[in-house]
């Protein structure tokens, strides 16, 4: 089995490579650090602390709309193109497959956040800006984020086109780096119908906002353990109901 | 396994479907069922739309059937395992064109189970099978359609399956690639596999196939050996003449009543084998001179297009 999933990776891996989308994301990501540079040098104050905050904004968004934009198609494509009959022809199963294909992107966008937190700790080192466990916490845990962002878009793609499948994601990556904010503002509320709909929400989409720690590594605020081992858990979870629940609906799929 | 073990076996199969998001369902097969035995080239043949990738579809457990039931050698078609002893060429496939023949071959031989240390081997036999031995290292993206469709009859033999699926294989061949896939199956068959061909060109399966089964709108208007199939109905001959006189026309026509087509000064007829030798000494004795007497052949395409007008009959009669 692992042989199995190992060979779809792989293959997903190498044709994610070959994208040119995850480039131009990479290039724009690398730039907005360059600006990001050049702005916090502008700055009178907490220069280093501003490069920080903008390199771990460039790197979050730009690897989230990678994983959104190459993660929707990775199904559908597969099927549309109909490579989808070979492969499944062979001693593979639908859930095997959707594994291979999910853990082929993960690691590519693992890859590219890799190298963009070596530029991220170039620039950091030149500009002699401090860098810590608290950095690399932060990178790990947007790993995480991003781990989780992809199977939502692997989930969408499952069934439906990369539009509607891209449109979901994001919405969903949005919604669930408001979820905690709505909450604490739900709770204030004098409506018993809003406290409940908005803890609901925070209880049901994913608290993005938990994987985010740049605001302690930009700060070298300290970070417990827990920090860490509690939200890494919280996405290992969600990711595996998400990638159940893509199994689910494209097993039932009829591929006419 | 016996000689005519059972190796598909097909049971009032029946899918509908919803096309788009209409609520009226739309029946594409219609409670199918046939046999394929073991070491034999099962030809399924029907005209466009009649079902044939349907039903492949669902023996390769692509889709699931309405009811009814599938399997093969002996597992439902819903298993996994048992598919490392089955290949499958799809109709006009598609494969990653960014990987080269050699690659793709590896990919699909380390998905069949195929081992590291027979994989290499496996690969170059395979494309030395099928011609591409010296386009191995070109990308797919470079290869022609019957390049690609020889990738894919590779890709369904790298893990040396039992039985093989081919739905259209001779698509995008020229002559001299036809010819080559046909060799391909006959040889299949010689080293004892089961070869299951669904195609719409009737010459291959003339040429190649042991049974076949006729599928016209979703159901199976005829199974059996094809030599039964083209033997079927009273035989027949066409005897050619020449001075062949209007009056011995004439009284052939009514006696054995003979079909009559005229060519220059020669007249042929088609009338029933056992009544041969009394038309020729009818004709013979009325000054008649002999060209050729010969046993008409039904060929498959004439049998295969009245069961195709009986199909369309039956649903213009509903």
């Amino acid at each position: 089995m692992i042989g199995r999933i190992w060979a779809m990776a792989f293959n997903t891996a190498r044709e994610a490579i070959r994208n040119k989308l995850l480039y131009t994301f990479l290039f724009f990501a690398l730039a907005m650090m360059l600006f990001g540079t050049v702005l916090s040098a502008l700055s009178y104050v907490e220069r280093e602390r501003m490069m920080q905050d903008f390199a771990f904004g460039s790197i979050r968004l730009f690897s989230v709309a990678i994983a959104v934009f190459v993660g929707v198609g990775l199904i559908h494509k597969e099927v549309e193109r109909r490579t989808v009959y070979t492969i499944l022809s062979k001693p593979l199963s639908r859930a095997e497959f959707l594994i291979g294909k999910y853990t082929g992107l993960v690691l590519i966008i693992w890859l590219q956040v890799a190298v963009m937190a070596c530029f991220f700790a170039g620039v950091s080192l030149l500009l002699g800006a401090p860098l810590g466990l608290t950095h690399l916490a932060a990178l790990a845990l947007t790993a995480v984020e991003l781990a989780l962002v992809v199977a939502l878009a692997t989930l969408f793609s499952s069934f439906t086109t990369p539009l509607l499948a891209s449109f979901f994601s994001c919405g969903i990556w949005l919604a669930g780096h408001l979820t905690r904010d709505l909450r604490d503002h739900g709770a204030n509320s004098s409506s018993a119908l809003v406290r409940e709909a908005t803890a609901w929400m925070h209880r049901v989409l994913p608290d993005l906002e938990s994987f985010n720690l740049s605001l302690e590594a930009a700060h070298q605020l300290p970070i417990a353990a827990s920090d860490i081992w509690f939200p890494a858990l919280y996405g290992a979870g969600y990711v595996a109901v998400i990638l159940a629940s893509a199994v689910m609906i494209f097993e039932r799929r009829d591929f006419r | 396994m016996s000689a005519s073990a059972e190796i598909v076996r097909v049971d009032d199969l029946v899918k509908d479907v919803r096309p788009g998001f209409g609520l009226r369902k739309k029946r594409i097969l219609d409670g199918i069922s046939f046999r394929v035995r073991e070491r034999e080239i099962f030809g399924f043949i029907g005209p466009n739309g009649a079902g044939k990738t349907t039903t492949l579809k669902v023996l390769m457990g692509l889709i699931r059937a309405t009811s009814g039931a599938a399997s093969i050698l002996g597992h439902d078609v819903s298993e996994i395992t048992f598919r490392r002893q089955i290949g499958f060429l799809p109709e006009q496939p598609y494969f990653y064109d960014y990987l080269t023949g050699r690659e793709i071959l590896r990919f699909y031989a380390k998905l069949s189970g195929v081992s590291e240390e027979h994989r290499e081997r496996r690969v170059a036999e395979l494309l030395e099978l099928v011609g591409l031995s010296a386009s191995g290292k070109l990308r797919l993206r470079s290869y022609s359609k019957g390049m690609l469709q020889r990738i894919g009859v590779a890709q369904a033999l790298v893990h040396d399956p039992q039985v093989v699926f081919l739905d259209e294989p001779m698509s995008g061949l020229d002559p001299v690639g036809r010819k080559e896939v046909r060799d391909i199956i006959l040889r299949l068959r010689a080293e004892g596999k089961t070869v299951f061909m669904s195609t719409h060109i009737l010459s291959d399966v003339e040429m190649v196939c042991d049974r076949v089964a006729i599928i016209v709108n979703g159901r199976i208007r005829y199974e059996g050996a094809i030599d039964e199939f083209l033997d079927a109905g009273e035989p027949e001959a066409d005897l050619v003449f020449a001075n062949l006189s209007a009056d011995a026309a004439t009284r052939l026509e009514d006696r054995f009543g003979a079909q009559m087509r005229g060519h220059g000064d020669r007249i042929e007829i088609r009338i029933a084998e056992k009544d041969s030798s009394a038309a020729l000494r009818l004709a013979l004795d009325a000054g008649a001179e002999v060209i050729s007497a010969t046993p008409h052949r039904v060929s498959l395409e004439s049998i295969f297009l009245s069961k195709v007008n009986e199909a369309d009959a039956e649903v213009g009669s509903r």
